[in-house]
């Protein structure tokens, strides 16, 4: 007995100078406690993509595919994916072994049933995202066929396990899943298990023993803690109590000083470009003074967006360049377009209002306007202040209204109660996904969030953005959005002002958590503490 | 009739006194929430992103919110009685869970407060009386004056500056250290760490309110006939200051503790905000801005109810701190 002890301390010896002559430090063990800001209201990944659901939802629920700072696919629950050539079949070959945290096993069933009657009916952004797939095959236990009506390329883009996480078929079958226990106790197959939620306190989630990847997940323990408070959450980043906060838990100005204050913190904006986050204004086309597209492009024109960026969002962000992110360039779908001048042009914005028409009255008013703000923070504040301020230099005098967040939500995409809306809205990892839903025609949907809120209607962008959607080559399909920058570029139905950049600060303790392009919505299975 | 039995009837009938306040309580915070635009729907589907408008339906006729106003505060109604505070919704628990779960840390909060507050206020109030016009007194004055003027979250902050990231003594926020999950006495412990400066931080506005009221009350008692006479039969000062006008002048004092039970529930909301504490004053925070009205209602019914226990336990002390006041 004794010499076997020896014999196991000795190999563990060598194994571990082995592993650290390779140059990988990787410890198991020790919690990651990480902000989770808001307190998120359930766990149903698959119901919601609220933000904080989006913290937690992905260490205990896999995707079929990650994705890595590139935008390659990396696999996950499924080990690789084949389009046909006429781009309708699409078969997903499943990884074997895979048990959900009840010990079942992990089947093409649970695929089939997770994407058919879960993500297609109760999933806010599912039905677009698999609005092709008519039927899925499962020929057997791990091969899952997706029969599509049209090719769609962009479903690659959305396999995620924040955008489309693989539930337990034997949870949820035969329920209301939007009623489902499931949402406060969550099953998956990810690296870690749900174990307790304090509400007003923490989640806590402990490791997944019987985790499909070998000696993942590193971490024993995941915790999200709740702080209301922006400053204390920013001194429990200082004092090490929280190591990691993404989405701007850790405001701005604060997170800029701890990296430079503190040797063991730092920032990084990567981790966000399959979210793709744009600031913008929204006109409502149908009544009001912005029903002219000219006023619309005389607004683009004037505002400094580089200004903006610099003086309140402390430099982190992009000037929009189009109706499409740039981050959209990877994929050959993004070209910049006039009437998005970086620094704006006081003097053209004039020009263009003075060629259409409005004169400026005594006061060097030429209309009034009321400007409603997204209720999410100061930051948006001071933005909608800024604009005020730039607007009355082109005789554009608006009133500023800022509401609590229900009251906002029923007066722009309800009521359609308003003129001017600053907003921003996630452009994810392809426009059919994020974009399209915010100019359709068949996106103006009353009471429906986050659509096509300016009620813009044209025929002309409706056929070609029918046409990027199921294009599946690729220089074909950056011609389409080509000419679809170039309507927008000239209607502006809605004003982008900049792709904002949000900003995660971590403790340099915590590593392996940065390398998906999900960012804080990955799995941290790789996560480990040193 | 003796005095047990007397305070007795009389506790029975002021509680079911209570009852039909409570009820309109209830009634009034019903039609004035949802005067509130939105409801918890436009909440829950403004953060998952995007929802049909069916979807919306659908999910509003779940939580009965498609019904008529009146016909939504009888079935309300109807359920208060059975003890049955609703569904939330929002979190999908019940209504009563959720608020036992958050009401054990807000007693620990209020119960430590008000001991602190009450307890020091007294005593600074005392000694300030004691030492009139000497500049102990308008030590304690200032003290006073400046801690009920300072903002409670700048407060906060500041304890959290000086005492957890300048001085490692205290944690900065939470009730509990999450990364160590401690159970049994350490679990005390930890909770007692983490509860001092949310503490002292609330404790120190109130403080200043007991503190001034406490100085006010003594002089007035000082003032009395009883007091010229005890003086007059040759009593100590000592005895009069302890035994005669202290006693008196604690009446003020247990009447506005007793008032500020009630607010103490509402007013630590910055407090539990600042230090991440759990307690009723953010969940009903929260819960306004997701019009999640059951919980809403549910809290305001506690905290209805529960200053209406308090006033009542306060006028029972009444009587035993004066002699002279009798209940009927």
């Amino acid at each position: 007995m004794k010499l076997n002890r020896y014999v196991k301390a000795a190999l563990t010896a060598a194994a571990v100078t082995m592993v650290g002559s390779l140059g990988h430090a990787q410890q198991a063990g020790g919690s990651l406690v990480f902000l989770v800001q808001p307190e998120p209201p359930t766990m149903a990944g698959y119901v919601s993509t609220s933000g904080p659901i989006g913290l937690l939802g992905p260490k205990i629920y896999d995707g079929l595919f990650d994705y890595d700072n590139d935008g390659k696919m990396v696999p996950m629950l499924a080990e690789s994916v084949d389009v046909s050539a006429d781009g309708k079949t699409v078969t997903f070959k499943l990884r074997k072994g895979v048990t959900w945290h009840d010990g079942e096993a992990f089947t093409s069933e649970d695929v089939q049933f997770t994407i058919m009657d879960v993500l297609k009916k109760v999933h806010p952004r599912g039905p677009n995202s698999f609005k092709e797939v008519s039927s899925i095959d499962t020929p057997d236990d791990h091969t899952a066929i997706f029969n599509l009506d049209n090719p769609a390329p962009y479903m690659l883009r959305a396999l995620s396990s924040y955008e489309s996480p693989m539930v337990p078929k034997h949870h949820l079958e035969g329920q209301d899943i939007k009623a489902a226990k499931l949402a406060n106790s969550p099953i998956g197959t990810g690296p870690f298990k749900f174990v307790e939620w304090k509400k007003g306190q923490y989640i806590r989630l402990d490791k997944n023993e019987n985790y499909w990847k070998d000696g993942r997940p590193y971490l024993d323990r995941i915790v999200g803690r709740f702080v209301p408070d922006a400053s204390t959450r920013a001194a429990a980043m200082e004092k090490g109590e929280v190591l990691y906060a993404a989405y701007n838990a850790v405001s701005n100005v604060e997170a800029v000083r701890l990296n430079k204050e503190k040797d063991d913190i730092s920032i990084t904006t990567n981790g966000y470009s399959m979210i793709n986050p744009m600031a913008l204004i929204e006109f409502n086309t149908k009544e009001g003074p912005f029903t002219d597209a000219a006023v619309r492009r005389a607004i683009s024109t004037a505002i400094d967006r580089q200004y903006m960026i610099d003086t309140i969002f402390f430099g982190y962000g992009k000037p929009a360049t189009s109706a499409l992110s740039s981050n959209f360039g990877a994929t050959g779908l993004h070209a910049a377009m006039p009437n998005y001048p970086a620094n704006g042009d006081i003097a053209a914005a004039n020009k263009i209002l003075d060629d259409a028409g409005y004169a400026k009255d005594a006061n060097g008013v030429r209309m009034k306007a009321m400007f409603d703000l997204i209720p999410y923070g100061e930051d948006w504040k001071r933005g909608g202040q800024y604009i005020q301020q730039v607007l009355g230099e082109i005789g554009i005098d608006v009133e500023l209204r800022y509401e609590d967040v229900p009251t906002w939500l029923k007066r722009i995409y309800h009521n359609y109660d308003f003129e001017m809306n600053l907003n921003y809205f996630y452009q994810l990892s392809d426009p059919v996904l994020g974009v399209h839903r915010h100019y359709g025609t068949n996106m103006i949907r009353q009471g429906t969030h986050f659509v096509n809120s300016s009620r813009y209607s044209n025929p002309e962008l409706d056929a070609l953005l029918s046409a990027g959607m199921t294009e599946p080559n690729a220089e074909k399909r950056a011609a389409v959005y080509l000419d679809i920058q170039k309507i927008l570029a000239n209607d502006m139905p809605v004003v982008n002002l900049f792709e904002l950049e949000f900003l995660t600060v971590y403790n340099t303790k915590l590593k392996g958590a940065y390398d998906s392009a999900m960012g804080a919505y990955a799995s941290f299975g790789d996560a480990y503490l040193e | 009739m003796n005095r047990s039995s007397k305070i007795f009837r009389y506790v029975s009938r002021r509680l079911i006194q209570g009852i039909p306040i409570i009820l309109a309580i209830v009634v009034l915070n019903f039609f004035l929430l949802n005067l509130a635009e939105g409801d918890a729907v436009d909440v829950l589907a403004g953060e998952a992103g995007s929802a049909t408008p069916e979807y919306m339906e659908e999910m509003r006729k779940k939580f009965g919110l498609d019904k008529p106003l009146p016909v939504q505060l009888a079935v309300y109604l109807k359920n208060v009685i059975q003890l049955d505070l609703g569904y939330s919704f929002r979190h999908d628990m019940q209504v009563t869970e959720l608020i036992i779960d958050r009401f054990w840390p807000t007693l620990i909060l209020m119960v430590s407060t008000i001991l602190l507050a009450v307890g020091f206020g007294i005593l600074l109030g005392l000694f300030a009386a004691i030492n009139l016009n000497t500049w102990k007194d308008s030590v304690v004055s200032v003290f006073a004056l400046i801690t009920y003027a300072t903002p409670l979250f700048w407060v906060g902050l500041m304890m959290i500056i000086l005492f957890s990231i300048k001085n490692d003594w205290f944690p900065t926020s939470g009730m509990e250290n999450s990364a160590m999950f401690y159970e049994g006495f350490e679990r005390v412990k930890d909770i007692a760490h983490h509860l001092v400066l949310p503490t002292i931080t609330l404790s120190l506005f109130y403080l200043a309110l007991y503190t001034r009221m406490m100085r006010a009350s003594m002089l007035e008692q000082y003032g009395q006939d009883y007091v010229i006479t005890a003086r007059a039969k040759g009593v100590t000062e000592r005895r009069i200051t302890f035994v005669h006008v202290l006693r008196n002048a604690l009446l003020p004092v247990v009447t506005m503790a007793g008032v500020q039970v009630g607010a103490l529930i509402g007013g630590s909301v910055i407090v539990e905000s600042v230090f991440a504490w759990p307690g009723l004053g953010m969940l009903a925070f929260e819960s306004l801005f997701a019009r999640d009205l059951n919980l809403l209602l549910g809290i305001f019914l506690l905290s209805s109810a529960l200053v209406v226990a308090v006033n009542l336990v306060v006028d029972v002390i009444y009587c035993f701190l004066d002699p002279r006041i009798e209940v009927n």
